[in-house]
C-alpha cells in the first residue's frame, strides 16, 4: 500500500501555489474534516477521466455524512483519494482536505493536517488513530490466513508499542464485546464466520484506536436487511458512546435518510445536492434526487406506476457540455444543455443544489415537486403521510 | 383475485424438495449433515401474473428457481408444466427450456464478454431451431420487447460497451426470444443501478401485462415485490413461510419472520422504524426439530420446537406458517404486529 500511495504523493506534491506547511492553531476546530475543491482524476493526458470534479465538504465533530450516488459517481474515489488511500492511476489534481485532529493532551484543542499534502510519515500517524475506514468488502478486507484476534493485535501492536500482549488482548475481547461478538471469535479465521460478523469485525477493528472520524464504504451492500438492520442499529449505538463522526456511503438514499446527519448527493463526479437528512428526504431540490428517492417503491400506500430515473447513468470519458444530468432530466431548459451549474446556496437556508431552476431567475418556474416545504414537526409526531 | 377466476396454472411445482449432504468435519470421523435448502415447496405460475419469492440469503430461493429451470435435480417432488407431470429424475427437453427460461442476477457474469449481443440473442434461436435466415429479424424483435430501441444499435455492441440496466434488458431479451411462457427471474434487480432498477420491474410487470407470461420473481427485497407482484410468498431456511395474494402480505403480515423482514427495512417516511426491536443477535441456527424460526422467533412457545406448523389460512389467499395462528388467529396477530403497521394502514390512500 505505501509504495502506491507515494506514487500520488509524487504527482500531487508538484502542485503548485500552495502552502504545503501546516499552521497550527491552537483552538478547537468545530469540523473534523474539511475538503475544499477537491478533483481526482483516472490516467493523465488524453484518456484522462475526471472521476471527483470540485468537491467542497464539510463534516462537523460527531456528525454523520452521507454520501449517496450510483455506481461511477465518484462517492469511493472521493473517500479514497481524501485518506490518500487511492491507487494509481488514480490522481487527485487539485484541492485540500485539512483533516482538524484531536490533540491527545488537550480535549479543546486541535491540530489542522493537511492530508494532500502530508508525508507518508505524517499519513501513518493520523491513519487508522485518527481516520478509520470500513470497507464494502469484509471478506477480501481481512487476511484468510490469518485469525482475527491476530488482526486485532496487530494494528495494537503497532499504534500502541507501550501495550503488552496480555493488554492487547483484552482490548481485542472489549473490542469484540463492543459490537456484540462473543470472545471466541478471535481465534476464527474470516471464512469461518458469516457475512454480518465479518463486517462486525471490520467495524471494531475500525474503531480500535478511537479515531475521530469512521469512513463506512456501504458496509451493508453485501448484506441482507435483517443483517443491515442489526449492523445499523449497532452503529447508532456505537456512534452514541464514543461520538465519532462517520462518513457512510451507500446508493441507498433511504438508509441514508435513517442514518445521516447530513447527505451529499453525488452525480457523475460532482455535487449535485447537500441538505439536512429529513430535508432532502421531505423536500429534495435537485432533479436527480427527487429520481432517486422515486426509484424505492414504497412499503405502504396503494400501489401506482413509478418512473424512476430514465436513461443511465453516465459515461465519464465522454459527459454532456451542459449540465451533466442534463440528458436524463425531466425538467432539462435549453440553457442546461449549454452551461453547467455550480453548487450554489438557496436562498437563506443552510443547503445547496447545482440546478439552473433554482437559480435567482423569475422568469424560471421551480417544479411542485422541486419547491415543496420539509415538515419539521412530522418526525415528532408518528403520523405517517404518503408522499405526494 | 382469486385463484378460481384463472385458467390452470402454466407451471406448477408440487412438495419440490432439495436436500444438499455437506460433510461436518470431525475430530476422527467426518459427520455427515443435510442441508435443507428447499423443504416441500408448492407453487403455481399463471399466466399473467407475478408471484415474488422473497428472502434473506440462504433461505432457499435460487434454488428454487434453478429447480423450476430444471438445472437442479429435485431430490423430491414434481414439477407440472401446463397440465402435464415432468419425470423430474429425466434430462431436461429442448421443448421444457423453450417454454421456462431463467434470467440470472449478475447480467456482467450471464451475457459472454467475447461475443457480440447478436451472439447472445441468434444461438438461443438457432438452438431452438429457428431459419437462419429469420434470426436476424427475431433477435431485433426480442431487443424491441425489452425496449433496446433502435435494435441495431445494440446487435453488434459487446457486453462491456453496454450499462448494467442494458446488459439486464439484453439477457430477458435472450430468454424472450425463444418465446416462453414462464420467465423465472433470480434477482434480476439487485445487482443495478438504483435509478435503473425501476426500469427493468416495469418492463417485467409490462411483460406479464401485455404478453401475458408467467412470471417468477426472486428477491431480497419486500417493497420490490409489494411493488409489482400478484402473490408474494416468503421463504425462511427453506419452507414457504407466508404467502397472500397481492399487498396483504407485506400490509398484514402474520408471520413473526415476514414481520422482521419488514422492519428491518429502512423506511424513512416512518420515524418509528428509527431503532428497532433490540439489537441482540439472531441466531441463524435453524432448528432440526419443529418451527425452522423458532431460535429466533420472539412469539416461541413451547409448541414450536417440538413440532413444525402447518399452513394456518388467516385470510383470503393468505396462508401462515405458524402456529400463532392456530386458534385464534386475528388476537394473536394484533399482539404481533409492529405498531407502526396497524396505524399506517387506515390513513394512507
Amino acid at each position: 500500500m505505501s509504495a502506491d500511495t507515494f506514487d500520488i504523493q509524487a504527482v500531487s506534491e508538484p502542485l503548485e501555489g500552495r502552502d504545503a506547511e501546516v499552521v497550527v492553531k491552537n483552538e478547537r476546530s468545530e469540523f473534523v474534516l474539511e475538503v475544499s475543491n477537491f478533483s481526482v482524476d483516472y490516467g493523465v493526458g488524453d484518456d484522462m477521466v475526471r472521476a471527483v470534479n470540485d468537491v467542497t465538504l464539510h463534516l462537523r465533530r460527531s456528525k454523520v455524512l452521507g454520501i449517496a450516488g450510483e455506481s461511477g459517481s465518484g462517492k469511493s474515489t472521493l473517500v479514497y483519494a481524501m485518506t490518500r488511500l487511492l491507487r494509481a492511476p488514480g490522481v487527485i489534481s487539485g484541492g485540500d482536505v485539512i483533516l482538524n485532529v484531536a490533540n491527545p493532551d488537550d480535549e479543546k484543542e486541535t491540530t489542522p493536517i493537511n492530508l494532500v499534502t502530508a508525508s507518508e510519515k505524517e499519513l501513518r500517524k493520523v491513519r487508522w488513530s485518527h481516520v478509520s475506514i470500513v470497507l464494502q468488502s469484509a471478506l477480501s478486507a481481512l487476511n484468510p490466513v490469518l485469525r482475527v484476534g491476530r488482526e486485532f493485535d496487530e494494528v495494537l501492536k503497532t499504534h500502541r508499542p507501550d501495550m503488552t500482549k496480555v493488554q492487547r488482548r483484552e482490548r481485542a475481547k472489549e473490542l469484540l464485546a463492543m459490537v456484540g461478538l462473543n470472545e471466541d471469535r478471535l481465534i476464527r479465521f474470516p471464512h469461518e464466520l458469516s457475512g454480518g460478523q465479518r463486517q462486525r469485525i471490520m467495524i471494531a477493528l475500525a474503531l480500535a484506536l478511537d479515531p475521530d472520524l469512521v469512513i463506512m464504504d456501504e458496509p451493508t451492500t453485501a448484506l441482507d436487511v435483517v443483517t443491515q438492520r442489526e449492523i445499523i442499529s449497532e452503529l447508532h449505538h456505537l456512534r452514541s458512546r464514543f461520538g465519532f463522526a462517520m462518513i457512510f456511503i451507500t446508493h441507498d438514499l433511504s438508509l441514508l435518510v435513517e442514518l445521516a446527519d447530513e447527505i451529499v448527493v453525488m452525480y457523475a463526479g460532482e455535487i449535485v445536492e447537500r441538505a439536512g437528512a429529513r430535508a432532502l428526504y421531505e423536500a429534495p431540490r435537485h432533479p436527480y434526487t427527487l429520481g432517486l428517492l422515486n426509484s424505492f417503491p414504497p412499503l405502504h400506500g396503494r400501489r401506482r406506476e413509478l418512473t424512476g430515473i430514465p436513461g443511465s447513468p453516465p459515461d465519464l470519458s465522454d459527459l454532456p457540455k451542459g449540465c451533466n444530468f442534463y440528458p436524463r432530466c425531466p425538467y432539462a431548459m435549453s440553457r442546461c444543455e449549454h452551461e453547467a451549474p455550480a453548487l450554489t446556496t438557496i436562498g437563506t437556508s443552510d443547503r445547496s443544489v447545482a440546478c439552473w431552476l433554482h437559480a435567482p431567475d423569475p422568469s424560471v418556474p421551480v417544479p411542485v415537486e422541486l419547491s415543496r416545504t420539509a415538515n419539521p414537526a412530522r418526525h415528532a409526531t408518528s403520523t405517517q403521510r404518503e408522499r405526494s | 383475485m382469486t385463484d378460481a377466476t384463472l385458467s390452470p396454472a402454466v407451471l406448477s411445482a408440487r412438495h419440490l424438495t432439495r436436500h444438499f449432504s455437506t460433510r461436518v468435519p470431525g475430530r476422527f470421523f467426518n459427520a455427515k449433515r443435510v442441508v435443507r435448502a428447499v423443504d416441500d415447496v408448492s407453487l403455481d405460475l399463471f399466466e399473467g401474473r407475478v408471484t415474488a419469492v422473497v428472502g434473506e440469503s440462504g433461505s432457499g430461493k435460487s434454488v428454487l428457481a434453478r429447480m423450476l429451470a430444471r438445472i437442479v435435480t429435485p431430490t423430491s417432488g414434481e414439477l407440472v408444466l401446463e397440465g402435464t407431470p415432468i419425470p423430474v429424475r429425466s434430462k431436461r427437453t429442448l421443448d421444457y427450456a423453450a417454454t421456462v427460461q431463467l434470467v440470472l442476477q449478475d447480467p456482467y457474469a450471464s451475457v459472454n464478454p467475447v461475443h457480440r449481443i447478436r451472439h447472445a440473442l441468434e444461438r438461443p434461436l438457432l438452438i431452438h431451431g429457428a431459419n437462419k435466415g429469420d434470426v436476424d429479424q427475431l433477435a431485433k424483435a426480442a431487443l424491441a420487447r425489452v425496449s433496446l430501441e433502435p435494435p441495431e444499435r445494440f446487435m453488434d455492441r459487446y457486453a462491456h460497451e453496454l450499462s448494467g440496466g442494458q446488459l439486464q434488458r439484453v439477457s430477458i431479451a435472450r430468454a424472450l426470444c425463444v418465446r416462453p411462457d414462464v420467465l423465472l427471474a433470480d434477482e434480476p434487480i439487485s445487482m443495478l443501478d438504483v435509478s435503473v432498477r425501476l426500469g427493468i420491474l416495469n418492463l417485467l410487470r409490462g411483460l406479464c401485462d401485455d404478453e401475458r407470461l408467467a412470471i417468477l420473481y426472486i428477491t431480497h427485497d419486500i417493497a420490490s415485490a409489494r411493488y409489482i407482484a400478484d402473490e408474494t410468498i416468503v421463504m425462511y431456511a427453506g419452507q414457504i413461510v407466508e404467502r397472500s395474494h397481492g399487498t396483504a402480505l407485506v400490509d398484514e403480515p402474520t408471520h413473526p419472520y415476514t414481520q422482521l423482514l419488514i422492519s428491518s427495512v429502512p423506511d424513512p417516511s416512518d420515524p418509528t422504524s428509527q431503532d428497532p426491536t433490540g439489537s441482540e443477535h439472531a441466531t441463524f441456527e435453524v432448528a432440526d426439530v419443529g418451527c425452522r424460526f423458532a431460535p429466533r422467533c420472539p412469539f416461541a412457545m413451547e409448541v414450536c420446537r417440538v413440532e413444525d406448523p402447518p399452513d394456518f389460512i388467516v385470510g383470503d389467499g393468505h396462508s401462515s406458517h405458524c402456529w400463532l395462528h392456530a386458534n385464534e388467529p386475528r388476537a394473536a396477530v394484533d399482539v404481533a404486529l409492529p405498531q407502526r403497521r396497524r396505524e399506517g394502514e387506515p390513513t394512507t390512500t
